[in-house]
């Protein structure tokens, strides 16, 4: 398998579902247990080659290491892998990236597909593997698109610059989504702008998850192109993170215990919709739903108003196995709602089959777009057929999205400008967001080796629990980097020569690369002291 | 398509008959919580909110409405108007037909405010002739009790500073509000057809501005 090595812009070189239980015997073409290639485009024999290969040494090295097999590494090459019962998940990417990049990136993809489609083995019991195979596709160019190599480093969630917009203008979008939970049927939502978080209310998972129909829509808009590099969140089990970190009376639809008459976690989330004044530009959502679109066409002045429903199953509470039930209410519901009925609700909670199968929890995701500015709510199913509540919801926030979006649209981008005396890389592994003074933009060649020093050092922090501090340098130059629960920091000084004495001394400036990142970065708001 | 939303009347043609309709740009000045944005939701939206936040920065809401046998959307800008937030208001204040300077009848220093919000209007509006210019006074809050402008006052401030007309409205019980905001459409189509009746005189229109050459604003 030396042939792997495609290198694309994308991290993702290779990935792939096989599944076991379609190839038991000798004679079963291992064509059968493959429910998803990308590259698509790869032949059929090499899909074959790979799928068998690697599911054999998975389950060679899981049996003999009574441990499962997380990681693969060839020479060029590594893979990381999932394994759940005769399910086997890959994903390749080159050796430069970092090992916990890739397992982060694979887990948030499995992730995303379970959010949406519950089960993944119920979901190929239901669906056809060409429907299936679009939607790994679409969380796949989802999870690689439009960002740096730094945030794929960190799996991190892509946000606006706020180095080069108004404070106070953030606070317009905090404020948007507070106006919005006046409405009790509103749970939580996030703002984004140009397919980055403004502000959000949500667990960086779930806003991570949120984002995945408003950066396609985004980007058929054509303004972003798809490129390469991924963006995966920090995948921790979605167990216990709170919904809304601004208030603190929202119920976490993850975290709470259930309600005693509401079913439980994997949720059914169904798409909402899009009144839009003033932008123009129509939103190519595929399932018109007649119910929700004339409430809103018929008071939006000259707004128009766009809906599809979709249903979408979310299994947040599994750590990932099960759900396989949770996935064949979501196909009920799913064929309900896109026929235009909205009444009731979602799948009768409880009615799952397996016993160790937590419900589906039904909710709604509503999205209003002004031009490149979209509000996304996370709300209970029944939000869309109560249309006094999308009527207070709509006009309590239109206005402001309407401004909001003119005062955004006006920020001009940060000049690229030279490079300054120093390059650094903050990352909040809480709010999961980056703040850094270089784009790494794929190609830009300056911050080449800040970037790879900074996913060496990221690698090594995440190997060892213990490290905080390392400075890591070559002939010309040395990157400081420092951790601690809350965030890693990176930091390069330039200019200057570098006094590299070969063996440490008092003189070698690399030593005072931490207390100059102390005082240098201060001003960018990170405190390291 | 994606229109700048700026100066859609500007691309109409003035003298033709078309049943388009022209968009005005109108945009409500004064104090901090004299009720600007309960005016605009009022009118467009026929809602009281007694808990709105303070606006910060800009937002505007579009309504259609014929007036005079005019077609015409008007799309109203609510401005915050706290000091703090002059830089982020400011930048709007271009392209507008018409600004609404309003104060609330049930504070004085709002009143005498006004005229410190025209000069800014006219200043980052960049307003070529000022006293041509469309501005409309509103003087909001008419259904407090205890007033501390008298509409005489009032009256007497539009007459001298340039014979402006002058609302008393309650966006919280619907007095007057819509009439004033038809008030500022008259004023713009007035003042739009006097122009238009002097410019084909003596001018001759070189090009036309291509509609569609803009695809994206951003």
């Amino acid at each position: 398998s030396r042939r792997l090595n495609m290198h694309t812009q994308s991290t993702c070189s290779f990935f792939f579902l096989y599944d076991g239980s379609k190839v038991r015997g000798e004679g079963d073409p291992t064509r059968e247990g493959i429910c998803y290639f990308y590259p698509e485009e790869t032949p059929l024999d090499r899909q074959e080659l790979l799928c068998g290969q690697l599911a054999g040494v998975g389950r060679c090295v899981s049996e003999l290491s009574v441990s499962p097999v997380r990681v693969l590494r060839l020479r060029r090459d590594k893979f990381a892998i999932r394994m759940k019962d005769d399910l086997f998940w890959a994903l390749g990417t080159s050796v430069e990236v970092p090992t916990v990049s890739v397992c982060a990136l694979l887990d948030q993809l499995i992730n995303l597909f379970r959010f949406y489609n519950g089960s993944v083995r119920r979901s190929y019991q239901i669906h056809s593997r060409e429907t299936l195979a679009a939607r790994w596709a679409q969380y796949l160019s989802h999870l690689q698109s439009g960002s740096s190599e730094l945030h794929h480093i960190f799996s991190c969630l892509r946000t606006i610059d706020s180095t080069n917009v108004d404070p106070l203008l953030l606070l317009k979008a905090a404020l948007i989504l507070q106006a919005c939970q006046r409405c009790p049927l509103v749970l939580a939502g996030c703002v984004l702008f140009r397919g980055r978080v403004v502000s959000t209310q949500m667990s960086p998972e779930l806003t991570m998850k949120a984002m995945v129909h408003e950066s396609e829509t985004y980007v058929k808009v054509g303004t972003t192109p798809i490129t390469s590099h991924a963006t995966p969140l920090k995948d921790t089990p979605p167990r216990k993170t709170r919904l809304s970190r601004t208030l603190s009376d929202v119920p976490s639809t993850e975290s709470d215990p259930p309600d005693p008459g509401s079913p439980q976690p994997p949720q059914n989330l169904s798409f909402g919709p899009v009144p839009s004044q003033g932008a123009a530009e129509s939103l190519s959502c595929p399932d018109q739903s007649p119910s929700s679109n004339g409430e809103h066409g018929a008071e939006g002045e000259e707004s128009r108003y766009f809906s599809f429903q979709t249903a979408i199953e979310e299994d947040v509470h599994q750590s990932g196995d099960r759900g396989d039930t949770a996935c064949a209410e979501a196909s009920q519901s799913q064929d309900r709602k896109v026929s235009g009925e909205s009444g009731g609700g979602g799948p009768p909670p409880g009615s799952s089959s397996g016993a160790e199968e937590a419900p589906l929890v039904p909710m709604t995701l509503y999205l209003h777009r002004v031009k490149s500015l979209v509000l996304v709510l996370l709300v209970e199913q029944h939000f869309l057929s109560d249309s006094a509540s999308m009527e207070e919801v709509y006009h309590s926030s239109l206005a402001s999205l309407n401004g909001l979006e003119a005062h955004l649209r006006t920020v001009s981008p940060a000049a690229p400008g030279a490079p300054g005396p120093y390059s650094f890389a903050h990352f909040d592994c809480v709010q999961s967001t980056l703040t850094a003074n270089v784009s790494a933009a794929p190609g830009g060649a300056p911050e080449r080796p800040f970037v790879r020093a900074v996913a060496l050092l990221h690698s090594h922090f995440s190997d060892s629990a213990s490290l905080q501090e390392a400075i890591i340098r070559s002939a010309g130059a040395a990157v400081y980097g420092t951790r601690s629960v809350a965030q890693e920091t990176f930091f390069q000084q330039h200019g200057g020569s570098l006094r590299n004495s070969g063996i440490p001394n008092q003189q070698d400036s690399c030593f005072s690369l931490p207390s100059k990142a102390r005082h240098r970065l201060l001003k960018h708001g990170v405190n390291l002291l | 398509t994606r229109a700048n939303s700026g100066r859609a009347r500007s691309i109409t043609p003035a003298v033709t008959m078309t049943a388009k309709t022209s968009l005005l740009k109108v945009i409500l000045l004064g104090d901090g919580g004299v009720g600007k944005s309960s005016l605009m939701n009022r009118y467009v939206t026929n809602k009281f909110d007694t808990h709105l936040f303070h606006t910060i920065g800009v937002e505007f809401l579009n309504k259609e409405l014929e007036v005079d046998a005019h077609q015409v959307t008007l799309q109203i800008w609510d401005t915050a108007g706290q000091e703090r937030f002059r830089s982020l208001r400011t930048p709007f204040y271009r392209g507008s037909d018409c600004c609404l300077l309003t104060f609330s009848v049930d504070d004085n220093q709002s009143f005498l405010n006004l005229g410190n919000w025209k000069k800014e209007f006219i200043y980052y509006a960049d307003v070529k002739e000022p006293e041509k210019f469309p501005f409309v006074v509103l003087g909001n809050k008419l259904d407090v009790t205890e007033r501390q402008v008298t509409s005489e006052e009032a009256q007497q401030w539009c007459q001298e500073n340039g014979g402006h007309p002058y609302y008393e409205t309650s966006a919280k019980d619907a007095t007057n509000v819509a009439v004033a905001f038809e008030e500022a459409v008259r004023r713009v189509l007035a003042s739009d057809e006097r122009t238009d009746h002097l410019i084909p005189t003596d001018t001759v229109k070189l090009h036309r501005k291509p509609r569609s050459a803009t695809t994206c604003c951003s």
